[in-house]
């Protein structure tokens, strides 16, 4: 049987693009608020709302753990879920290239379809482009998402305080080493599997564990590292880290070895950092520990008032040594 | 835990109380190692650790990358290189630079790549720069001989090979003692190192790269310098042999022969470098391409030189850090990983020494 492939008619805005739509997304994506008319009505959240939008261009489009329509929904819903906003609607946006097989395309809404469930969250609006061929790389997704913020919560990037205890919510390194082992440029093969997962249920328990924390972030492109000294520089504080302490899965190891990178500057999907204060830090981790995508979680360093601006790290042979700060040298289109 | 060598180690290092010990770690990537290891934040006073000219891309002199880009741009061969080489400043411009004015450089991580390449693209000139030391010399000679084997027209090397043994002797009063490089040492075995011991005095120990061998070497080489005699030890003998890898030195002596060489920092050195033997003269791109003598004027404000020597600390140049940073270079030693300029500045040493 021939393939079925995305033709330039498809996004022209006749027949065959409502096929299209009706075939793959409307059927996938089930919500009640989805509708032909050109807009989305819905009820607005009460008290406060987040609002943020993404896109997304990774390359290979499906990768161990994931592919780019599931990417898609867990980037947008991370990022509402670091504000402590409970995410409710998000619009999808495909510019797909002339000749994108269908199926493909079916399998990137199915991921999509299922995690919007998983994450508790309605795609209302959407919208299909097609470019011509070598115009875009396969398919590239923008989704943009409205949450609504739990009460009593007030967290911010510059509220990292003296004292606080920081964790990861999981491993780290793990979206970026599976995009690079499935590019196989490097020749290397490790079970490696991206962490990508929507995280707010995990985010959820944490605050129904305490309102009492300061930052929570997405430690995506440019992993935990670079988001640590985004943090250090906004709330002007220094972090210490304890190196032995910090969750990095076995074959991530590994393949970081051979490659001579550091896990702490491979990209997240599925896993946040959070700054609270050390007293409330193990009952956090506690709560964490039970949860499907934290098990892992734990604490890995503290906020000081010295080395300001600074990630400085806790060495093997305890010792303490400056965490380089971030190159710009990242790995292109890991999201 | 730390393991019992490492705290006894760590211990003979922080307690050390004697008179002032130099301490030169000759190779780039045990500057990287010990910095990344924080080393420098247990060392008394008295100690003081110095960084040599082990870094390939640092001791590479401004010249060798303007007849690079002259090649480049004048003559419209394609450029093969390791990644670090395209970032280091030439006289007026980089490589970097001269790809944005259209000049064909690629990337490799092997001369063998290159030498692929040429054969992928018989329709272009394809010249490698060939840098480094012992241990990555042998692959130059393998990638033309592999050439010459299958007469391959369009490839050449820009040689700046350069052998360690003469730069210890130019470097012999800079330090009490000498980390000497594991990966060279592997190569060239222990002979060079017992000369330089009985006739010139120069002490050190050959080491590995892990946590615990270069805090090993560190104690070993603070209580065998308190003995006030000439010392050499191989404190890496589960890679490092007394005779180094025979097959490997073979095929150097049978490829190159050894020539003066200029190096950033220490100037002309003779019988440093290594040059294609006159059968292979035909892949050798200066005599091939009959570059022009190009001197090269380094950047005036920059201290390679001094830095290289260890004569002064990166952070006491006047634009690290001002003007001079990994993202924009204005010296070879901030451009590669194993350069001390690199290191210094990733590791904010001018921040732990102010706090
Ligand atoms: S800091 Fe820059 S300019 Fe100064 S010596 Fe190092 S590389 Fe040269």
């Amino acid at each position: 049987m021939e393939e079925k492939l995305v033709t330039l008619a498809h996004g022209a805005g006749g027949k065959q693009t409502a096929e299209l739509i009706d075939s793959i997304f409307k059927s996938n994506f089930k919500s009640k608020n989805l509708t032909a008319d050109d807009a989305a009505i819905l009820n607005p959240p009460i008290g406060k709302m987040a609002f943020t939008t993404d896109g997304f261009i990774v390359s290979p489009f499906k990768f161990p753990g994931g592919n780019i329509g599931k990417l898609s929904i867990c980037g947008t819903v991370n990022d509402l879920s670091c504000m402590g906003a409970k995410p409710m609607y998000l619009t999808v946006a495909f510019v797909i290239e002339e000749g994108f097989p269908l199926k493909d395309l079916e399998e990137i809404a199915q991921a999509m379809a299922k995690t919007a469930d998983e994450a508790g969250v309605e795609i209302v609006a959407g919208d299909t482009k097609v470019a011509g061929k070598g115009q875009v790389d396969g398919v590239f997704i923008t989704t943009t998402g409205v949450g609504q913020i739990m009460e009593g919560v007030d967290l911010s990037g510059a509220k990292a305080k003296d004292g606080d205890a920081i964790i990861t919510t999981g491993d780290i390194g793990r979206h970026g080493c599976a995009i690079l082992l499935s590019r196989d440029s490097y020749g290397l093969t490790a079970d490696v599997k991206s962490d990508c997962a929507p995280l707010w249920n995990t985010i959820k328990s944490v605050l129904d564990t305490t309102k009492d924390i300061h930052v929570i972030r997405d430690a995506t492109r440019g992993g935990v590292g670079t988001v640590l000294y985004e943090i250090a520089e906004q709330s002007q504080v220094g972090i210490h880290l304890d190196y032995a302490a910090i969750p990095v899965d076995d074959a991530v190891k590994g393949v970081c070895g051979m490659l001579g990178l550091d896990p702490l500057y491979l990209a997240c999907e599925g896993t946040m950092v959070i700054f609270a204060p050390n007293d409330k830090a193990q009952a956090i981790v506690k709560t964490l520990n039970k949860g499907k995508y934290s098990k892992k979680a734990a604490i890995i360093g503290h906020v000081t008032n010295d080395m300001i601006a600074h990630v400085v790290v806790k060495t093997e042979i305890g010792t303490e040594t400056l965490l380089p700060a971030p190159s710009g040298e990242l790995l292109p289109r890991i999201c | 835990m730390l393991s019992k060598d490492i705290e006894k180690a760590k211990s003979i290092i922080m307690n050390y109380d004697g008179p002032p010990i130099k301490i030169m770690e000759v190779c780039g990537t045990h500057t990287h190692e010990i910095f990344k290891l924080g080393i420098r934040n247990i060392l008394p006073n008295n100690i003081n650790l110095i960084s040599g000219p082990g870094c390939p891309v640092c001791v590479t002199p401004t010249e060798f990358i303007d007849e690079a880009i002259y090649l480049a741009l004048e003559k419209n061969i394609t450029i093969c290189t390791f990644g670090d080489l395209i970032r280091v400043p030439g006289t007026s411009s980089s490589l970097g630079d001269a790809r944005s004015k259209g000049a064909n450089i690629q990337m490799v991580y092997s001369p063998l790549d290159s030498v692929e390449y040429a054969i992928n693209h018989p329709e272009q000139q394809v010249v490698f720069l060939s840098v480094g030391f012992e241990t990555t010399t042998p692959a130059s000679c393998i990638a033309v001989r592999n050439a010459k084997n299958i007469e391959l027209k369009n490839f050449s090397i820009l040689g700046a090979n350069k052998t360690m043994y003469q730069a210890y002797l130019a470097l012999k009063d800079a330090a009490d003692a000498y980390i000497y490089p594991g990966h060279v040492c592997t190569m060239t075995g222990m002979s060079e190192l017992y000369k330089l011991r009985d006739e010139e005095n120069v002490s050190g120990a050959v080491t590995g790269f892990s946590a615990s061998e270069i805090l090993s070497s560190l104690a070993y080489i603070i209580s065998e310098t308190q003995k006030n005699k000439p010392f050499v030890a191989n404190l890496y003998p589960r890679v490092v042999t007394e005779e180094g890898l025979i097959k490997a030195k073979t095929l150097v002596e049978n490829t190159m022969e050894s020539c003066d060489s200029i190096w950033r920092g220490l100037g002309i050195i003779e019988k440093s470098g290594m040059k294609l033997k006159k059968e292979y003269i035909d892949y050798d791109a200066r005599a091939k391409y009959d570059i022009p003598k190009i001197v090269g004027k380094p950047n005036k404000g920059c201290k390679c030189g001094e830095v290289l020597r260890g004569d002064i600390k990166p952070f006491e140049c006047p634009l690290f850090s001002k003007g001079c940073t990994p993202e924009h270079p204005i010296g070879a030693c901030m451009v590669s990983n194993e350069g001390a300029c690199s290191a210094y500045y990733k590791y904010g040493e001018n921040l732990w020494k102010k706090n």
